[in-house]
């Protein structure tokens, strides 16, 4: 039997072919993305353990606030440590380290490095044996007027040894003369970061606060272990400084997984999409085995008539499809390790540069692929090989692809249901039943239109047809009369398509509601004239010394800033929104519930409405807010708000004296009466962004650009639901190639009754496009249906209405539109070689 | 004396429908060689029912394929009325077919996906036209497939599925039109039907057919016999009888 299927596997090398295509491309993604993530866990882990290597033992402040990521910032670190430190039997070296806010300004008054992208970091050069940076060329920096340069900032910037450079940090912008070019272990700069380095007290009067430091780097004598030394250490450093000890390999340890933590939300973002495209590609397959196993009735039918029985003739199906997986699964293995690449440049292309060196390619990633893919093929043709098995010998009698009319009154009935189920799981989920919710509703619906779609596909095919009939004549008719033939094919043809088109219409949906929302949002709070804003990520940010020298121009009525810390609010990670009430009033106004937003002094809080209710706060409540710097304020609850970003509002002054260095991250401006706009840009300009900080835009640019934002994150989820489109694309292709197969006889006829060459392709073309527009139109249907039900659910929580992406279904249709054309190329090309002869004498 | 049997006499020149001269069909090379047609030269005349007879493997659906334009010649030419068709390429040629050429084949005639009316018409919706209203009126009443306009294929017998594929060769009124064993797949009621209609088509409306068949009864429906063998004309009857058929097989086979 094995032998049988072997020998009939290789005996259709075009149906091998196009099975394998689908199970490649369904493969290919779920092996890229796993190439990719190992890729760059790989770097991340390289980068942290060549920074580490000669690192024994690492203090730093025990005070600290987890970021609502999982990532923990810790307070600065007193500088006085070291002393006692240096002193500890068994240390060698110490020194203080810092990887701080700074910003090279180049040659030509522009600034190195951008917003985006790799960060700008200023540091400390120290001649220390545990410092991380080795001199290249020149000396290391003394005193307030001296820098170094790390190796491949100053080879972009031009930048040689005597120079006059200015850097912008937290406290200003200063010159500085470049006495040393450095590098950073053996590489000249990590992950294409710039680093700006001083001696440490510049560095920590500059770039934070004088007396502090991020934290201290030992170098042990060789004398203990790791372990050891770092128990001794935090047996010698004072109780009361909170000061905490970790040896190499836990600061190693520790940053690695902070790094993959964040990373991890967006392997998994990318996961999610190539279980997607994964299942996509399952669709295609399982229509590629039910075509064909409907094609070779007759073999089936001869394999029974020389003895087989059923479970011979469904095993035999099943090892094709095992052959067929593996192959197709290790050719997809292939294939994902040049689309691990392409994403890369996909995410370089939209500014998400993620530093990779190499290729790491694990034996699991191949392992699991070659399984899953494999898995995943012989579970797609367990039924076409039931049904295989089921088929009688008088079967093989029969013409192939009969219209099927079938009873579709229990599929009906069955799918309702799910979608029912389906819409329940969805609203249940925006109502705070959680993602598991959000999967099943999502599941349940897509299942609900895909059971469906047999009993529809013909009506829906004859009326997207119908036009087609009208304006292409008798060819245009067949065509629409082929869309509809095989009601259950068509639907599966275009099942690939409605998902990703549903995917793409409801995440365009929500997009358009989040801007809309955004919008709204920054329209009523935002009344200012001018938005200086940065989009820093979390790291550094607009000082806020540029905020008062801002505030300060003569053109300037006046200007307040607006930041983020993290904080622990109660027993919640939070970033904390940060305004100075002093100078908010007519720039920055909340929409107040309750209390006034000038009750903000630096004794309260403000939090958002409903976030007050579920915590039952009420004004006058006290509420502990813990800071980075360790300090645990006890802030009373002023008053509540609604339609913010952010639940918790605090002023400025409660960072007075704080080691917690504040950014602004947008500056709102309102300007005096008559001055020009040209004149007003180029004050601002003059302080800001000069020194590439921030984007200075009229309150609509502002508004146009925060809305805007959701563009890149819907950027990236087209290019990751592109593949999706793609398989669909291919699955279409192998449909119309087999259909045309199967119509051979069909075909042939047609051209010897007169269809021309260029009717069979018409008439192919517009199969195609039918079958494609039928997914498509669905897909619309069910996308909106989901937006809808979302955003529906979401008005609660200040989503305020359901804007319907009319340009976007225009656009979706039209792609669809093309995509059957283009689908239909090859197949149409295929059909007008049919031979007339040997299919009109074929009997 | 066979070899010099040429199906060419007493034809007027302005009454053929279609001919070939010398035509030769060889396919394969070499040791495999097969002479299916060894330059045959034949003329159909115009309003007149002729047949190919010859034992299985003479060349008949060759001969039949190659006239109509389905299939082109190793040498030789064939013409349909004046047009010579290896001057035309392979639109012209389709073109052809689907305005001057009607066909009935043995089986899978009709278009599953199209009812029996819009299979009839299908020659001439392809050209885009409607064509002669009462001409198919008359072609539908000929064949009495009134009351099965609108049926499927699937919905009609096998004798009904024949006798839309010989509506659908008359509708366009061609030149000419090509049966290939027309009623090898039916039972024999059925078949003596559609040869009674195709009979009446070239008495009553004044058509051409070339009639393929191995059957000496439907052979002798037709006004004229062309046999062939081996890829030759082995000789010709006009005014056939089953019997006389019968009887000049038997001879041939001698
Ligand atoms: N495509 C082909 N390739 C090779 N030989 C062929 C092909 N078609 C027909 N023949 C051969 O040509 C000869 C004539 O065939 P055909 O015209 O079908 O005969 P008939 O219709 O009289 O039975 C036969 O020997 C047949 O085997
Ligand atoms: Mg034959």
């Amino acid at each position: 039997m094995l032998r049988l299927s072997l020998k009939m596997t290789l005996a259709r090398k075009g149906r091998l072919v196009l099975t394998s295509l689908a199970i490649i491309l369904g493969t290919s993604f779920l092996s890229g993305t796993t190439i990719f993530s190992d890729t760059i866990n790989n770097t991340f882990d390289q980068l942290f353990t060549d920074v580490f290597r000669d690192v024994n033992a690492y203090v730093r402040s025990a005070n600290s606030v987890e970021s609502e990521f999982g990532e923990s910032r810790h307070s600065p670190t007193q500088i006085e440590a070291l002393e006692t430190i240096l002193k500890v039997p068994g240390v060698s070296a110490a020194v203080g380290d810092m990887q701080s806010y700074a910003r090279v300004i180049g040659k030509d008054g522009k600034p190195l490095g951008k917003d985006q992208g790799p960060p700008t970091f200023g540091g400390i050069a120290s001649s220390s044996s545990a410092g991380l940076w080795k001199v290249e060329s020149g000396r290391l920096p003394v005193g307030a007027k001296e820098m170094m340069l790390d190796r491949e900032t100053a080879e972009n910037g031009k930048f040689v040894v005597g120079d006059t450079v200015r850097v912008n940090a937290l406290s200003g912008t200063r010159e500085f003369s470049l006495v040393g070019i450095a590098n950073y272990g053996d590489v000249s700069s990590p992950g294409g970061a710039t680093f700006a380095l001083f001696d440490q007290p510049t560095a920590s009067e500059f770039l934070l606060k004088p007396g502090f430091v991020d934290a201290i780097l030992i170098q042990g004598d060789g004398s203990l272990s790791d372990e050891e030394l770092a128990k001794s250490i935090q047996a010698a450093l004072p109780a009361e400084a909170r000061l905490e000890t970790l040896t190499g390999a836990q600061i190693t340890a520790e940053t690695t997984s902070q790094i993959k933590t964040v990373l991890g939300f967006f392997t998994t973002f990318l996961k999610t999409f190539s279980f997607i495209a994964l299942g996509i590609g399952c669709f295609v397959i399982y229509n590629v085995f039910s075509i064909t196993a409907a094609q070779r009735q007759r073999e089936s039918a001869l394999l029974r008539a020389i003895g087989a029985n059923r479970r011979q003739v469904t095993i035999a199906l099943l090892v094709e499809a095992l052959i067929i997986g593996i192959l197709g699964s290790v050719l997809g293995f292939v294939t994902g390790i040049g689309l691990s690449q392409a994403l890369s440049a996909l995410l370089n292309a939209l500014g998400l540069e993620i530093p990779s060196s190499g290729l790491t390619i694990e034996p699991s990633a191949i392992i699991s692929t070659v399984i899953i893919g494999t898995v995943i093929t012989v579970l797609s043709a367990v039924l076409p090989a039931l049904r295989a098995g089921r088929v009688s010998p008088l079967a093989a009698m029969r013409d192939t692809a009969l219209d099927t009319v079938n009873d579709f009154r229990r599929r009906i009935i069955f799918s309702a249901v799910l979608l029912a189920g389906g819409a329940y799981g969805l609203v249940s989920s925006m109502n705070g039943a959680g993602a598991k919710s959000l999967g099943f509703g999502a599941v349940g619906l897509f299942a609900g239109v895909l059971f469906i779609g047999p009993a529809i596909s013909r009506k829906m095919a004859m009326i997207i047809g119908a036009p087609v009939a009208k304006l292409r004549g008798v060819t245009g008719a067949m065509a629409q009369q082929n869309a509809a033939r095989n009601p259950k094919r068509t639907s599966r043809t275009a099942a690939p398509l409605l998902i990703g088109v549903a995917l793409v219409t409801s995440f365009t949906a929500l997009a358009a509601s989040i801007k809309g929302e955004i919008r709204d949002t920054y329209g009523k709070s935002f009344r200012g004239d001018y938005a200086l804003s940065v989009d820093s990520r979390g790291f550094g940010g607009i000082p806020t010394s540029i905020t008062d020298q801002i505030d300060a121009l003569p053109e300037v009525d006046k200007a307040t800033g607006i930041g983020f810390v993290p904080a622990k609010v109660g027993d919640e990670s939070r970033y904390v929104l940060v305004i100075n009430p002093k100078t908010t009033e007519g720039l920055y106004t909340l929409e107040m519930v309750e209390g006034k937003q000038s009750d903000l002094t630096k004794d309260g809080i403000l939090i958002e409405s409903d976030k007050a209710l579920k915590k039952n706060l009420s004004i006058g409540s006290i509420v502990d807010v813990t800071l980075i710097d360790g300090r645990t304020l006890p802030l009373k609850l002023v008053g509540t708000y609604k339609n913010a970003f952010g639940n918790y509002v605090v002023s400025r002054e409660i960072f007075d004296g704080s080691t917690n260095s504040l950014f602004d991250s947008s500056v709102y401006i309102k300007i005096n009466e008559g001055e020009s706009d040209e004149q007003v840009r180029k004050a601002i300009s003059a302080i800001s962004t000069d020194l590439g900080i921030g984007k200075l835009e009229s309150r609509d640019e502002f508004i146009d650009t925060q809305a805007a934002q959701v563009n890149q994150i819907l950027a990236l989820i087209y290019g990751l639901l592109f593949l999706s489109i793609i398989i669909a694309i291919v699955g279409i292709i192998i449909t119309l190639l087999l259909s045309v197969f199967e119509r051979k006889r069909e075909i042939g006829l047609l051209r010897a009754i007169g269809m021309t060459r260029a009717q069979i392709r018409t008439m192919i073309r517009w199969e195609s496009v039918i079958t494609s527009l039928f997914g498509a139109v669905t897909g619309v249907v069910l996308g909106i249906t989901m937006g809808i039900v979302i955003v529906v659910s979401l008005v609660e929580k200040g989503f305020s209405a359901f804007k319907l992406p009319i340009t976007g279904t225009i656009t979706i249709l039209i792609i669809a539109f093309v995509i059957g054309v283009v689908a239909a190329v090859f197949p149409a090309w295929r059909a007008t070689r049919t031979n007339i002869i040997s299919s009109i004498a074929s009997n | 004396m066979n070899q010099t049997i040429q199906a060419t006499q007493q034809i007027d020149p302005a009454n053929i429908a279609a001919r070939a001269e010398s035509a030769s069909k060889i396919y394969g090379s070499g040791e495999s060689e097969v002479r299916a047609l060894d330059s045959v030269s034949i003329s159909f005349e115009r309003g007149k029912f002729s047949a190919i007879m010859g034992p299985s493997g003479s060349g008949k659906s060759t001969l039949m394929h190659c006239v109509a334009g389905l299939d082109s010649l190793t040498s030789g030419s064939v013409f349909i009325g004046e047009v010579d068709l290896s001057q035309l390429n392979d639109k012209a040629i389709t073109k052809l077919r689907r305005n001057k050429v009607g066909f009935v084949f043995q089986s899978f005639n009709l278009i599953p996906t199209l009812s029996a009316y819009e299979n009839i018409i299908l020659p001439l919706s392809l050209e885009g036209e409607s064509g002669d209203d009462a001409w198919i009126k008359t072609v539908i009443d000929t064949l009495s497939l009134n009351d099965r306009l609108k049926h499927r294929p699937s919905e009609l017998s096998g004798g009904q599925q024949q006798r839309v594929a010989v509506a659908r060769a008359l509708a366009s009124r061609p030149e000419i039109i090509f049966a290939d064993e027309p009623t090898g797949n039916l039972d024999s009621k059925s078949g003596t039907e559609i040869l009674k209609f195709m009979r009446r088509a070239v008495t009553d409306l004044g058509q051409t057919i070339v009639m393929v068949t191995h059957d000496a009864v439907a052979a002798s429906y037709a006004d004229r016999i062309v046999f062939l063998a081996d890829g030759k004309i082995a000789g010709e009857m006009t005014q056939p009888t089953p019997d006389k058929v019968l009887d000049y097989l038997k001879h041939l086979g001698e």
